[in-house]
């Protein structure tokens, strides 16, 4: 054994001397630093595009190298490259238990508490925001501990709807949550789709039932429920009553035909082309609402049971800036943070019609009635209610896989909102008792 | 991947060495060959089994012997089972489905030879060639119920009510996927049977009619014994291809909906890859691993009978 | 029988084969005719045809879609492993159909596990190896296993063609004043070139094909292959048919025009177990 060991070895160090060989060679002085996001969409790529080479130019010899992937493809390949010694330097980590606490359990992210002084975050970020990207040290304590992450845009799950159709009928956006079930009532009989949605990919699955959630739960339970604390549960008769609410809306025809089978891509797509009366998704849909487009859209949030309750909807910030722990340039990376948080980007992501997570420059102008003034309004309102919720899938390292799989017998008709609450608490009462 | 004849005993026997000659010299040829393959592949199963007692996220933190709980959980929880059973399901559509079309349609036109064969075989062994990601796209796209040609052709021809969202109903998934999978086996069988046709003498088949067998009669002691060694190939082929289904999963329906598509491999790959369940994960491969040696095994066997 | 009663007869049979052979193509024709036509044309439905066939569809997925760069991956990863495992597996097939030595029969067994098990039972340590070497995100995570699966079926391949070689020439060829080396590729290698020839062809489809192996040891978009290319950028551009169906014929054109080419050889690869019967 010990010889094939011995074998194996020189084997391995000649394939690594190899690969050292053709590794490409950095001219000495210059720096590159690595930087992986997951801003592919155009408006998105641009705006980073433009940020980048600002940075490069205030800092002569340094080169950034960007990295773009799609969200899905970035949370299987980023743990893998963190523990790479020469993985990024800079990376989006999303959220959560499932990402950002595992990696930070792994040891693989540099605590960002010491730069948040040097820079002054806090005077950018809502003591709320950095809940959101801190973990313990060891990554088992969600929303204490340390930094980990900073976020550039900002995320507020609501209703879009199709302002020329709703003009055309005579619809008016609903105030009260009765309103709204009325209304879907009234689009159904006029023979438009109410909602348009698709529950293919899985995850916006997700937020279709959170938002009704959110209507249902308080704010304090679901920071509890996020953060682990005072031992709450999902089977409570408040995310019942929601799930029933998603399954009669799915069994009363609410949704595209065939939702079942239709991706994330293919409902914006029908919604743009004026099927579908509204959709339920997140402000980063917006700027792509703007473009080659027959239709007018505006937005709004689900509303609560009154009028005149504080509002609480899905949101929070985006995917954070992370940098790993062991990059040869720490500050380089930590400026490059600030500076994808500073005003400068906050202008480009508004002129781009994306909310930041930053305040908006006191010289910008929202366009009045805009689909991007409706979702930054929308955004203060959450805030100045305190009521911005929670991805629940940051809960715990499977919950993603089991709400997913969980909803999606939901909207089949396969298991009732009672089975939906109790399957789920399944998966987070065995986090519970491990933690 | 797919070819098993070599199992049955070669014969080595009856060669010689040259005088003079070293008797490791065999050992010169081979041993580049040799490293590599036990570094990358046969050192990597041995690690998948030693792994799968640990319980270990794959990076930071050092794995804990925990010994057969991950089999533990595995026979416990019914999610292994029921990827398990999901690859059955697939062995109907990957391998039944296709040898039961390649059988008929060889025992109907494989007793003469059909001028042009070669054109339609071309045809047929298309699927084969194919990258399972492109067969996937293609597929995801005719089963699309907003965009797609199948669910366009059921409502232009009336049929509304069968346009179902194919990949996202929770009853039709599975069947969905798995019809790819026919799509893809089924040229290859009939190619491989058809071909076998040709070995079995017209004799049999005449003297069979003057003894008065009907033709079912004669598709079972003619042509169904004729072509075991077709079966052979043909059932490893498809059999091993049904239990390792990956590619085809992910980019169709990535396990959903529900957990209503998951197979085992693509267990493997979440467990170890997107939950960081390292040891779970080297469980579930180290069974798949099992299961596919020992039936290659079995049909080796069956086949290697009629090639004594 | 006349030659119009006969064919007359054979009519059914040609149908029959028709009808499945067209099952077979449609889906092909119909993502192929998608590749040259405008959104608006997909409409259409599947099987009409675009009003000018447009390469803007190719354009955009080879610079957008990265796969000039993934092209790139797959033609060097396929080179490579083609070429490597070819040379490494005559030379093994040699010894073991050729040569006698110590512990023969065991080794030859223990090579043949290889292409029995799948990438599944052998990624997981993989990955985590590689990575402790610095060897994820580089060629060589995908070509070294590559080759290690494919010689494990090269091995089985040209151990059973040299098999069949008669004694007698291989002991001519030693009288001839030929050393074991010279024996090989003068007089072996030279008849064996069919077989050596199915071998190139099925270890390039393997490797242009292989998917697992490529989607967990790159994590770095431009080293990734074709397949993984093309899974990624469909979750990106699902509704954006004319795109996707682009994407889908880089990927396969090659292999299609190989299989054209020297389709015999692949027939013959694919159903060999059947054909030694």
């Amino acid at each position: 054994m010990k010889t094939l060991i011995r074998v194996l070895s020189v084997v391995l160090v000649l394939i690594f001397t190899l690969s050292a060989c053709t590794s490409k060679t950095v001219t000495t002085g210059d720096v590159t630093l690595v930087v992986w996001d997951q801003f592919y969409r155009e408006a998105e790529t641009q705006v980073i595009d433009t940020l980048n080479a600002e940075f490069e130019a205030a800092h002569p010899g340094v080169k950034i190298e960007r990295v773009v992937k799609q969200l899905d493809d970035l949370k299987t390949t980023l743990k893998l490259a963190l523990s790479e010694p020469n993985g990024p330097d800079v990376a989006q980590v999303n959220q959560g238990r499932s990402d950002m606490g595992a990696i930070v359990e792994a040891g693989l992210l540099l605590p960002l508490d010491d730069y948040a002084e040097q820079f002054k975050w806090d005077a950018r970020f809502s003591a709320s925001v950095n809940k959101r990207n801190s973990f313990s040290e060891d990554g088992k304590i969600f929303g204490r501990g340390n930094l980990y992450g900073v976020s550039a845009t900002a995320e507020v799950v609501g209703v879009y709807y199709n302002e020329t159709m709703f003009e055309t009928n005579g619809w008016q956006i609903p105030t009260t949550y009765d309103e709204f079930v009325g209304l879907l009532d009234t689009i159904k009989a006029a023979g438009e789709t109410p909602i348009a949605f698709g529950s293919l990919d899985g995850w916006n699955a997700i937020h279709e039932f959170s938002a009704i959630q959110h209507i249902f739960v308080t704010g304090q339970y679901l920071d509890d429920f996020v953060y682990a604390v005072n031992n709450v549960s999902f089977d409570t008769p408040e995310n019942q009553a929601a799930a029933a609410v998603l399954s009669n809306w799915a069994t009363a025809g609410y949704f595209t035909d065939g939702y079942s089978g239709i991706g994330y891509d293919d409902i914006t797509k029908l919604f743009k082309a004026g099927q579908g009366a509204m959709t339920i998704t997140g402000s980063w849909l917006a700027p792509e609402l703007l473009a080659d487009t027959d239709f007018e859209f505006g937005f709004f949030l689900l509303p609560q049971a009154t009028a005149d309750q504080a509002q609480l909807a899905i949101g929070g910030v985006g995917i954070p800036y992370s940098i790993r722990k062991n990059t040869l340039h720490p500050d380089l990376a930590a400026e490059y943070l600030d500076w994808m948080v500073s005003p400068r980007a906050a202008q480009l992501w508004a002129e781009a019609s994306y909310v930041p997570a930053m305040p908006l420059p006191e010289d910008f102008t929202l366009e009045e009635r805009s689909l991007f003034a409706d979702t930054v309004l929308a955004w203060n309102r959450i805030n100045q209610d305190n009521g911005v919720g929670h991805y629940i899938d940051w809960a715990t390292p499977t919950f993603y896989d089991t709400i997913v799989a969980q909803l999606q017998k939901l909207l089949a008709g396969e298991i009732g909102p009672d089975a939906f609450t109790s399957q789920v608490q399944e998966d987070y009462g065995a986090f519970l008792a491990d933690q | 991947m797919v070819f098993f004849y070599g199992l049955s005993k070669p014969t080595m026997n009856h060669r010689r060495s040259w005088p003079g000659e070293s008797k490791f010299l065999g050992f010169v040829y081979l041993l580049p060959a040799l490293v590599i393959y036990l570094v990358f592949i046969l050192y990597p199963i041995f690690e998948t089994f030693r792994l799968s007692f640990y319980d270990w996220k794959g990076f930071g933190s050092k794995p804990t012997l925990i010994y057969l709980q991950n089999y533990q959980e595995i026979l416990q929880k019914g999610q292994f089972l029921s990827a398990l059973s999901h690859n059955l399901v697939f062995i109907a559509f990957y391998s039944l489905l296709p040898i039961l079309i390649g059988l008929i349609l060889a025992s109907l036109l494989g007793r003469r030879a059909l001028p042009g064969m070669a054109f339609f075989r071309t045809g047929l062994f298309l699927p084969q060639i194919l990258s399972m990601v492109v067969v996937g796209v293609v597929w995801r796209w005719i089963f699309n119920p907003a965009f797609g040609p199948l669910n366009m052709m059921l409502k232009s021809i009336g049929l509304t009510w069968l346009a179902l969202p194919w990949l996202g109903d929770s009853t039709w998934a599975l069947p969905s996927v798995g019809l790819i999978g026919s799509w893809v086996q089924y040229g290859f069988c009939m190619v491989l049977f058809l071909s076998g046709m040709q070995r079995i003498q017209p004799e049999l088949y005449e003297a069979a009619e003057l003894d008065g067998a009907n033709e079912i009669q004669q598709f079972f002691f003619i042509t169904l014994p004729g072509l075991r060694p077709e079966l052979g190939v043909a059932l490893i082929t498809t059999v091993i291809a049904a239990l390792r289904v990956f590619d085809l999963v992910y980019v169709t329906t990535r396990g959903g909906p529900g957990d209503a598509t998951l197979v085992t491999s693509f267990l493997v790959y979440r467990s170890a890859f997107q939950q960081n369940r390292v040891g779970y994960a080297a469980a579930v491969a180290t069974i798949l691993t099992a299961i596919i040696l020992v039936v290659s095994f079995l049909i080796t066997r069956y086949q290697s009978k009629s090639e004594v | 029988m006349s030659g119009a009663a006969r064919s007359m007869q054979l009519l059914p049979n040609y149908l029959l084969l028709t009808i499945f052979l067209l099952i077979v193509l449609l889906p092909i024709l119909g993502i192929t005719l998608s590749a040259f036509k405008t959104d608006a044309e997909i409409v259409a439905g599947p099987f009409s045809l675009p009003s000018e066939w447009s390469l803007d569809a190719f354009k955009r997925a080879w610079t957008v879609g990265h796969f000039n760069q993934y092209f790139r991956s797959s033609t060097i990863v396929s080179t490579a492993v083609v070429i490597a495992s070819t040379f490494l597996s005559i030379l093994s097939g040699y010894a073991f159909g050729v040569m006698r030595f110590p512990l023969q029969r065991l080794v030859y067994f223990v090579m043949l596990i290889g292409f029995m098990v799948p990438f599944e039972a052998v990624v997981i340590p993989l990955y985590h190896i590689m990575n402790r070497f610095g060897l994820t995100d580089s060629y060589w995570a995908l070509i070294l296993p590559q080759i290690g699966q494919s010689i494990s079926f090269g091995t089985l391949w040209m151990t059973s063609t040299f098999l069949s070689m008669p004694q007698e020439l291989i002991d001519a060829s030693a009288l001839d004043g030929c050393n074991r080396w010279q024996s090989l590729w003068r007089v072996l290698f030279p008849i064996s070139k069919p077989a050596v020839f199915t071998l190139v062809v099925l270890f390039f489809m393997w490797t242009w094909n292989e998917f697992l192996l490529a989607l967990v040891m790159v994590q770095q978009e431009s080293l990734r292959t074709l397949p993984v290319g093309l899974a990624f950028f469909q979750g990106r551009y699902t509704s954006d048919i004319p795109l996707m169906a682009a994407g889908s014929l880089i990927v396969a054109g090659p292999i299609i025009l190989i299989y054209i080419l020297f389709q015999r050889f692949f027939i013959k690869g694919l159903m060999g177990g059947a054909v030694k019967g």
